[in-house]
């Protein structure tokens, strides 16, 4: 088996001290930090986030395979920067307002950084201002809102017309999820994606930052 | 044989003639009588009021009393936050920072917190409805009063410490024996563990951690001589089998079960299965009638009423409209009505000519009462009756008429004005009241107005 199945291996069963003697094995033998990071943890992560929405595992498997992801990726980090390679994009995370539930919110957020986006999470009872604050602050392309309760989804709402009023909906797209969250409801709201499982909610956010780049090139192109 | 009578032989896993029904009206009671979540969770008084209007309304075989999973939490030192439309959240987790399992001297006492308040309501339920329903007390499952207490590290400490996860739900098993012996001791006839988290682990960390723990608390709660339910929320499918082996008298899943593959697990050990009506898409944002077809097709589907309670995938939001309650009442308690009106509402064609009178031009007012059928609907008798002592009072100023739901015609009429709900009463062509039965001073002073 080659080292970066190891670390593919390794990570899914959440051994991240293992994981992190890997990567650092890895770096030593001269693969490129960008080839650990995709081919190693990351592919590592995609089996994992099959498997979630499978329900072939759950909720403890997938928090103990992202800590070891989060190790091996910890230690890649400079060789990345060094290398120049960026995060496939950038998102901002939370659940709004009135709604302390986080797992969900946890999940999607390990799943996003697992195919290699840059998640910054705002933790739990988010007002609708500071998720519109924090996209433009921190450029990022995709608001992501998490509600586990009926009585919050409608906040999403709120989300959705400040962005409109802000005028950022062009750059910055707005997803949504949670269990009582569907796609009629997504569409209702005038949100732009809806997903129901944290590993399509990835998948998502990956294809939203490669088509937005794709329409900001045009754009800038004309 | 009593509505309770009827929930205790399906409980003893015999066959009856009908499914019994046990609506989850946890804050959803406070909206019967305008109350908010925080006021029926607070307040004795309220939340007993509450209960009489859902037992009133809903005519349920079991109701739960209070449905709230942080009571325990709360006082084992857990912040709340309040909302007023849904239950409280934990807000902080005392054991985050710190890896141990609280002494057993903090355990719950029924002076506590709201128990005091919660036990005193459960005494007042007992004595006014406890001869013909069957009561619920709900406890916190220890998994969930785990991670209330520890928070979401306790998904990693199921491989970090494995020896400290078995010593603190071993703690919250005690909170769960301590409670569910308050509760019995204030009259529940059903102790229900309410355990939303055991959906979120496989089976085999089920195993390995929660199977002594819950089947340790189920022993005890048949020891002390209620019956208990394992309530489980979310897509718990892959650990139905291992619940069964917890041997609880009933267990009841969610919306995201497949209710009929999991009833042939249930079944095989012969443990009762409840659910699992969808919260959002049918109960809160359904018409009556998804409501009335939702469970007369679920009813359908089953060979015997034998192990099977029809009940909520999980507590019922606050919002969700009471004439689809009804409607699943009615379902529940006549299926066959219903199931024949439900047919009929979906076939009958718009080319029954029906004339609506000129509303406009009447000599004088118009009581239109729209049932399923009041002879045999409970609701629809109430509404009638009270539309009957209306007209006993006016007499000859007033017109009145009632509309079977069971006739063809009837519901043409019904699709025509646009009655989405049954029983209403429409007053010269506009509806007045839907599925609430008007107190005599409102009927009478709603037609006064137009007299």
């Amino acid at each position: 088996m080659s080292i970066l199945n190891e670390i593919s291996e390794n990570m899914q069963q959440g051994k991240a001290k293992v994981v992190k003697e890997l990567v650092q094995q890895a770096v030593s033998e001269g693969y490129p930090a960008k080839q650990i990071l995709e081919d190693g943890l990351l592919a590592g992560m995609s089996i994992i986030g099959e498997k979630f929405k499978n329900n072939d595992i759950f909720v403890p498997e997938v928090l103990v395979a992202a800590r070891a992801m989060n190790m091996g990726a910890a230690l890649l980090k400079p060789y990345l920067m060094e290398a120049g390679v960026k995060a496939s994009g950038k998102v901002c995370i939370g659940t709004v307002k009135g709604d302390l539930h986080d797992i969900g919110k946890n999940l999607v957020k390990m799943m996003m950084e697992g195919k290699g986006l840059e998640v910054v999470d705002l933790g739990t009872d988010v007002l609708p201002e500071k998720f519109i604050e924090t996209a433009r602050e921190q450029d990022c392309q995709i608001i992501c809102c998490s509600a586990l309760l009926t009585t919050t989804m409608g906040v999403m709402e709120d989300v959705v017309d400040l962005a409109d009023k802000a005028g950022i909906r062009d750059n910055i797209k707005i997803m949504v999820g949670g269990a009582p969250v569907t796609e009629a409801f997504c569409h209702k709201i005038g949100a732009d994606k809806y997903s129901p499982d944290a590993a399509s909610a990835a998948d998502a956010a990956i294809e939203i930052c490669k088509n937005l780049t794709i329409e900001q090139a045009e754009r800038g192109s004309l | 044989m009593t509505q309770k009578e009827l929930l205790f032989s399906a409980l003893r896993h015999e066959v009856t003639e009908r499914a019994p029904w046990v609506p989850f009206a946890g804050v959803h009671a406070g909206a019967l009588i305008g109350a908010d979540a925080v006021e029926l969770l607070t307040n004795e008084d309220v939340l007993v009021k509450a209960l009489l209007e859902v037992n009133r309304l809903y005519k349920p075989d079991g109701q739960p009393v209070v449905f709230d999973l942080q009571l325990e939490a709360e006082i084992l030192g857990c912040q709340l936050l309040w909302a007023k439309d849904g239950p409280p959240s934990v807000a902080n987790h005392p054991l985050a920072d710190t890896m141990t399992v609280p002494c057993r001297c903090t355990l719950p006492k029924p002076e506590d917190g709201r128990l005091p308040m919660v036990l005193s309501a459960m005494r007042r339920m007992k004595e006014a409805v406890g001869e013909t329903t069957a009561l619920y007390g709900l406890i916190c499952g220890p998994f969930t009063l785990a991670s209330h207490l520890r928070g979401n590290d306790i998904f990693m400490d199921m491989y970090d410490d494995e020896e400290y996860v078995k010593d603190l739900l071993g703690y919250c098993v005690d909170c769960g024996k301590l409670m569910s012996d308050y509760f019995i001791e204030a009259g529940m006839d059903v102790i229900a563990v309410v355990d939303p988290l055991v959906s979120q682990i496989s089976s085999a960390h089920f195993e390995e951690f929660l199977t002594d723990p819950f089947a340790d608390l189920f022993a005890h709660i048949k020891e002390k001589g209620a019956f208990s339910s394992f309530f489980v929320c979310g897509d718990a499918t892959r650990n139905i089998e291992v619940m069964c082996k917890t041997k609880s008298d009933s267990i009841s899943v969610d919306e995201n079960v497949d209710i009929l593959a999991a009833k042939a697990i249930t079944d095989k050990y012969n443990i009762l299965i409840g659910g699992n009506i969808p919260l959002t898409s049918i109960m809160l944002h359904g018409t009556q009638q998804d409501n009335m077809k939702y469970v007369v097709d679920l009813l359908a589907k089953v060979k015997e009423y034998k192990n099977l309670i029809i009940a909520p995938g999980c507590d019922m939001p606050y919002a969700v409209p009471i004439d689809n309650v009804i409607g699943i009442t009615q379902a529940v308690l006549q299926t066959a009505e219903v199931r024949e009106m439900v047919k009929n509402y979906v076939s009958v064609e718009d080319d029954i000519d029906i004339e609506l009178p000129d509303y406009v031009h009447l000599t004088k007012p118009l009581v239109e009462v729209f049932t399923l059928d009041s002879a045999t609907c409970a609701a629809c008798t109430y509404m009638m009756g009270a539309a009957n002592v209306a007209k006993e009072h006016f007499g000859d100023k007033i017109d009145m008429v009632e509309y079977k739901f069971t006739v063809k015609e009837n519901i043409a009429r019904c699709k025509k004005i646009g009655v989405k709900n049954l029983p209403s009463i429409y007053i010269n062509g506009k509806l007045k009241f839907s599925s609430i039965i008007p107190s005599k001073e409102k009927l009478e002073a709603a037609i006064n107005e137009v007299l």
